[in-house]
């Protein structure tokens, strides 16, 4: 984009990375690995229990998540609304499961599954849409605008959306069925594996091999890669890139419809401020994992998700839940400053 | 170049604006008197239409104003209008008139739309605008603990003498009195210049706390789990609770804070089975994400697994509602008597004021009702100084009032201390299961 | 700026109409006075209009007109007088708006009720406006100015409302120091030290918070700065929520939900802020008057930032970075002293606000404030003092008087049972979706006025223009 010459290393800034830095990020990731090794000896059944729930919590945290990393590769633009437009999916999802198609609890496996299925793609493609709809309302024609002005209208647009979802379910929770059956699929010692938490990962794995097949062997996402490297190439080249910029949001917004369908399903309420906060902990993931990179997206939700349940529900040492939100925004911040890149991510000028 | 038409044309549409006289209806009062939100006349200036309803009067002009302070907007809304509705009728009841005296009411509001719920900036400025305005005889409120803190020592230290205050639902324990669960300098802090100008007649979190500690007690647990929403609120009766249930002998398995932006609480409730906890308390606001943090609970540990719960989550029907059914039989504590149990006074109202709005109305509004009724009662017996009011409210005696026969100890504190725990049916029905009322020994500890 | 301009073409006109040309050269013919009474003239029409429309009249109003158009009509800038180096008309208008914002507690509540808006806002709301006045104008300096996207500007305010609470209240009852406090007694106990040397220490302590959040951080650009300060901005109110057991030490430092309050006021001698001195100087008056001191201070000392080396620094690194570098600004210092400085400001506003409400809670600080303050500066024009004193003034109202009043105002008049006609049947709760309104406000004026409505000519041009190369591709929409 137009960002070529920003591309470059400024000069000087390399000395602002002493070298103490790795060194001091070695010790923490250290620190940690004991922390987790001693849980682990400590109180094993739980500690695997724990690691379930976080996969679960980080596997929808990766379908936002890669929402976002999809957007920053191409755009390079942080789509605050995304979280939103996830937000709304479940409410789409509540609203279909619950009062379309009036699903209760523990419903027969006849029934939910074929809804579920049919609820998936009406719930990809009505945040597949909203989200193109918003790329074309709020971003496009600011393409030639300084980089501030579209993250300002991404925040404005997150606030839109916010009360759309404020008008239409109002300020309180809604609260949706226990759907899926609970019933447990193994059991471990004392640790449990329920049904609710296996499907969730039934979903979301297809879904993520579709989408890296999708990236990497179609013309499309080729296209995708192209613009996503060089858009004045790409353009050159004659790649319409205002409609893979489109498709991209696309294909994102139906990430978040599936990740807003799993939500409502597995985590049974929803509000509207609830994206928000979402949104938030996923792009911490995306740039854990190396913001545009589609791998490290996921890696850096599972991480997340992880690290959540752990500070959460381990009981030797740990932070607890107050601080569950500091500890998150305190990975992005130590992620930014010791490796803007992520785990693995490729050095980029962000970080100098 | 570009900037003097954008200017000119905003300079230029101030006057128009300005030429456009009073639109709204000509609703238009007398000259250097704007300010009075419509209603004013006579000898008193309304406070502020900027937060405060216009005065609800009799046919004579009013001598005083009571103001009630309350949330208007947000989570609380529907408890707080009906709360304004109740003082209204007592208003109208009593004529308009304390004694010899005529009062005026006006309802204001301590809440933004930014925050959706109460706003300290809001309820400084509430604070001031009743200090400052000479007829402002007395405050009902505050509805938030923390709005209290900031509203009591502005009042004590108002010019024309400390303005007394009723509050019918602030339950933090250091507004009145000391103890393990508040912090230092309270409640002296909120008293600068020395005299007591607040009352409430609700129990404050102590009772609360302690009487839930006696009914886990009660129900032969050994080991509790308590969880807190981190708000004022929460934090302050999971504490109470926590230094009670110490004291009974309980085994404190584990004491944490629940975050209601949270998406999951199942890593929690794993943390509470590992604990070998055999109750959960739950201080907190079912508003907070507190029906799936109950949904987890019970997800996890099993769907009959004991909790306790205090009055915030005595929305019975949302609890119920919210958590989709796992809230079945927990135990939910509201401090005063149930409804069966009020004196005759008590079933009056609940049955003229439920006739005059058109429906069953809501805990709260007796304690709005009942707190008017103190208030008028400390004016009537007055010499009309605020200092005089704020007096005979520390020296409050009911009886057969609406809330029952009760006093008022010299921190400011009901003497009614009567808990009653409710045991949650199916569709948010409930059971008076218990009512107990803490020894003050326990109390003292909570 | 440097020469009055005559307005543009500003007329009524209707822009299809044949004769438009032949109006307009008549029109740009005439001079500015002439041109000036012609909209004014306009204007008066209207407003007559509109006043047989609602039917009612109220003398504030002429007189309001009046100064209106006795500021706008005459070219003040033209006067020929001279003060020092500086031309006096130039001081005209601006003179005349401060006396105006000085003696606004006396006339407020005697003026007319504007349509639609209700009543003009009440001192106290004043007070409320001014603080986020001082903010915005201290949000500007890093957004507006250095062009840093800054998404955590509450974290300054909360520091800068716990320094005062810290050291002006009972917070910590193990000390008793007392220094020039006004209205606390000398047995109470805590940190009491005079309000005044407190906004400054608070300024300075959040200046210095804000550099050490900085340093790391403004190595990286654009959108990943503004993600970091966004964490700051939540993890500061969440360590000052579990701050009343800071780790299990059982050290009490921010009393945690319950928040820090009383907090002492500001005061001279026997005048106690929090009471009053007299019906004259009434507390309302007395906080309105120093928060528009402490404006003026701000926007004087912005002002002057932004012609100096260090303001002309920031302005290269917001066009083209790597030009500033090559030119030889250096990146860091100057990025920091941007974040310092609008943190400085910050930091003085929250500690002015603390102590006025008398009141810290960590609930009062919201990812929603730094957006709120955010839309304060974009409506009314990065980098220009002028338009973000407007735009922070309004959305302030707004927030606090201005939406609910408009509610009203909708619900009686469409709303249920409405007595103009009825729209919708159960009432609208507008303030409900006030930051809904405010996302329409960023997403409007970035598309349609990215340099905001009173904008600085420089700011402008960079939008519309662009700082970077256009793309190749089509970006017309």
């Amino acid at each position: 984009m137009a960002t070529e010459a920003r591309r470059q290393p400024l000069i000087g800034t390399r000395r602002y990375r002493p070298d103490v830095m790795p060194i001091a990020g070695g010790l923490l990731v250290l620190a940690l690995l004991v922390w987790l090794g001693i849980n682990l000896v400590k109180t094993p059944y739980d500690f695997l229990e724990i690691t379930l729930i976080g996969v679960t919590v980080g596997a929808i945290y990766a379908l936002v998540a890669l929402g976002y990393t999809l957007v920053y590769g191409i755009l390079e633009l942080i789509n605050f609304a995304h979280g939103d437009v996830f937000m709304l999916g479940a409410m789409m999802a509540a609203t279909l499961t619950v009062q379309v198609f009036s699903l209760h609890d523990n419903e027969a496996a006849g029934k939910w599954i074929p809804i579920v299925l049919l609820c998936l793609p009406i719930g990809m493609l009505f945040c597949g849409v909203l989200n193109a709809t918003v790329e074309r309302i709020a971003y496009r024609p600011l393409r030639g605008a300084p980089r501030l002005a579209p993250l300002i209208t991404a925040i404005g647009m997150s606030f839109i959306l916010q009360n759309v979802g404020l008008a239409w379910k109002g300020a309180n929770y809604v609260p949706v069925p226990n759907i899926l059956p609970r019933g447990d699929v193994f059991n471990v010692g004392e640790a449990d594996y329920q049904w609710n938490k296996l499907i969730v990962l039934i979903v979301t794995i297809p879904v993520l091999i579709g989408l890296i097949f999708l990236v990497q062997e179609t013309r499309q996402g080729k296209a995708m890669r192209a613009t996503a490297q060089d858009s004045d190439a790409a353009a050159m080249m004659g790649i319409n890139v205002n409609r893979t910029i489109s498709f991209t949001f696309l294909i994102a917004g139906a990430l978040a419809g599936a990740a807003g369908l799993l939500y409502a399903l597995y985590v049974t309420n929803v509000r509207y401020d609830q994206g928000f906060q979402l949104g938030l902990i996923a792009f911490t993931s995306a740039v854990l994992g190396g913001i545009g990179n589609l791998p490290g997206a996921v890696l850096g939700a599972l991480l997340i998700g992880l690290i959540q349940a752990f500070n959460e529900g381990l009981n030797w040492h740990a932070p607890g839940s107050d601080w569950t939100q500091s500890i998150v925004f305190t990975v992005l911040i130590l992620i930014l400053v010791f490796r803007p890149e992520g785990l693995l991510g490729e050095r980029t000028p962000e970080g100098g | 170049m570009r900037k003097r038409p954008i200017l000119g044309l905003l300079i230029v549409a101030a006057a128009v604006l300005a030429l456009v006289a009073t639109g709204c209806g000509g609703k238009k009062s007398s000259k250097g008197n704007t300010n009075t939100g419509g209603g004013g006349g006579g000898n008193v200036t309304a406070l502020p239409a900027s937060s405060c309803q216009s005065i609800y009067q009799g046919s004579s002009s009013p001598d005083y104003l009571i103001a009630s302070d309350l949330p208007l907007q947000g989570s609380s809304r529907t408890q707080t209008v009906e709360m304004t509705k109740a003082i209204k009728f007592v208003l109208k009841q009593h004529n308009f008139k304390a004694g010899k005296y005529n009062v005026g009411y006006q309802s204001c509001d301590d809440s933004t739309a930014q925050a959706g719920k109460w706003d300290s900036g809001k309820c400084s400025a509430n604070a001031h605008n009743y200090a400052n305005n000479k007829k402002v005889i007395g405050v009902i409120g505050t509805f938030n603990s923390g709005c209290a803190e900031i509203v009591i020592p502005i009042l004590n230290r108002a010019p024309d003498g400390p303005v007394g205050m009723v509050s019918p639902a602030n339950t933090y324990v250091g507004l009145t009195h000391g103890g393990p669960g508040t912090a230092a300098g309270e409640p002296d802090k909120y008293y600068p210049n020395g005299k007591r100008n607040y009352i409430r007649i609700v129990a404050a979190d102590d009772y609360q706390g302690a009487s839930n500690a006696m009914l886990a007690k009660q129900l032969g647990y050994k080991s509790v789990f308590i969880f807190n929403d981190k708000e004022a609120y929460g934090l302050g009766v999971a504490t109470d609770f926590r230094n009670a249930a110490k004291k009974l002998g309980l085994k404190i398995a584990g004491f944490t804070a629940w975050d209601p932006k949270a998406s999951s609480y199942e890593a929690l409730a794993n943390k509470v089975k590992q604990s070998g906890a055999d109750v959960v308390y739950l201080g907190g606001l079912e508003c907070e994400n507190g029906s799936k943090l109950i949904k987890d609970l019970r997800g996890t540990l099993g769907k009959d697994f004991p909790l306790i719960a205090p009055d915030g989550f005595s929305s019975f029907t949302d609890t119920w509602k919210n958590s989709g059914g796992a809230a079945l039989g927990m135990y939910i504590s509201v401090a005063g008597q149930p409804n069966e149990k009020l004196g005759p006074a008590g079933k009056k109202f609940v049955k003229d004021f439920g006739g005059e709005i058109g429906a069953e109305p809501n805990p709260y509004s007796a304690y709005g009702a009942q707190a008017m009724e103190v208030m008028l009662n400390a004016i009537e017996n007055s010499d009309g100084t605020r200092a005089k009011v704020a007096d005979n409210l520390l020296h409050t005696k009911v009886k057969d009032g609406i809330l029952g026969t009760f006093s008022i100890n010299e921190n400011g504190d009901t003497t009614s201390n009567p808990v009653t725990q409710y045991k949650l049916l199916k569709g948010g029905k409930t059971t008076p299961f218990k009512t107990i009322i803490p020894p003050a020994s326990l109390v003292k500890v909570a | 700026m440097a020469t009055p301009t005559p307005p543009g073409p500003a007329h009524p006109s209707r822009p299809s109409r044949p004769t438009r040309a032949g109006f307009g050269e008549w029109w740009s013919e005439r001079s500015v006075i002439e041109r000036r009474l012609g909209i004014g003239a306009i204007a008066i029409l209207i407003g007559w209009l509109l006043l047989i429309a609602f039917s009612s009249f109220d003398l504030s109003a002429v007189y309001v007109a009046i100064v209106f158009l006795l500021l706008y009509v005459p070219a003040w800038d033209k006067l020929p007088f001279r003060i020092g180096r500086v031309r006096a008309g130039r001081l005209v208008i601006p003179v005349a708006l401060i006396v105006l914002a000085v003696t606004y507690p006396f006339y407020f509540d005697r003026l007319f009720e504007v349509p639609i808006f209700g009543p003009f806002p009440a001192v106290s709301t004043g007070v409320y406006m001014l603080v986020y006045i001082m903010m915005a104008i201290g949000l500007n300096v890093v957004v507006g100015y250095a062009g840093l996207l800054d998404l955590g500007y509450v974290a300054f305010y909360a520091i800068g409302a716990y320094t005062v609470a810290w050291f002006a209240s009972v917070q910590f009852p193990n000390h008793n120091v007392h220094f020039w406090a006004v209205g606390v007694g000398s047995n109470v106990p805590g940190f009491h030290i005079s309000v005044w040397f407190l906004l400054i220490a608070a300024g300075i302590i959040t200046a210095v918070a804000g550099v050490i959040i900085g340093l790391p951080t403004l190595r990286l650009r654009g959108d990943y700065l503004a993600i970091v300060t966004l964490g700051f901005g939540e993890i500061l109110p969440q360590i000052a929520r579990n701050g009343d057991d800071l780790f299990g030490s059982g050290f009490n430092l921010t009393n945690g939900p319950n928040g820090i309050t009383p907090i002492d006021s500001p005061g001279f001698g026997s005048v106690n802020y929090l009471t009053g001195y007299n019906s004259f100087f009434t507390s309302d008056r007395l906080f309105y008057w120093t928060a528009l001191i402490l404006v003026l201070i701000t926007a004087f000392c912005s002002w002057r930032l932004r012609d100096s080396r260090l303001g002309r620094a920031w302005i290269a690194i917001r066009e083209d970075e790597t030009a500033a570098a090559a030119m030889g600004v250096p990146l860091m210092r100057t990025k920091t002293w941007a974040y310092a400085t609008g943190a400085f400001f910050g930091g003085v506003a929250g500690a002015f606000y603390a102590s006025s409400k008398s009141a810290t809670f960590p609930g009062d600080f919201f990812f929603n404030i730094s957006v709120f303050i955010l839309c304060m500066v974009i409506l009314g024009g990065m980098g220009n003092i002028l338009g973000v004193v407007l735009g922070a003034a309004f959305l302030a109202y707004l927030d606090r008087e201005g939406l609910a009043n408009i509610g009203g105002w909708l619900n009686t008049h469409f709303g249920p049972g409405g007595s103009t006609v009825q729209i919708w049947s159960t009432q609208i709760d507008v303030p409900k979706y006030e930051f809904g309104i405010f996302g329409i406000i960023l997403l409007v004026v970035m598309l349609f006025r990215p340099e905001g409505l009173i904008p600085s000519s420089r700011r402008a041009a960079e939008f519309h223009e662009g700082v970077a190369d256009q793309p190749l591709y089509d970006v017309s929409h």
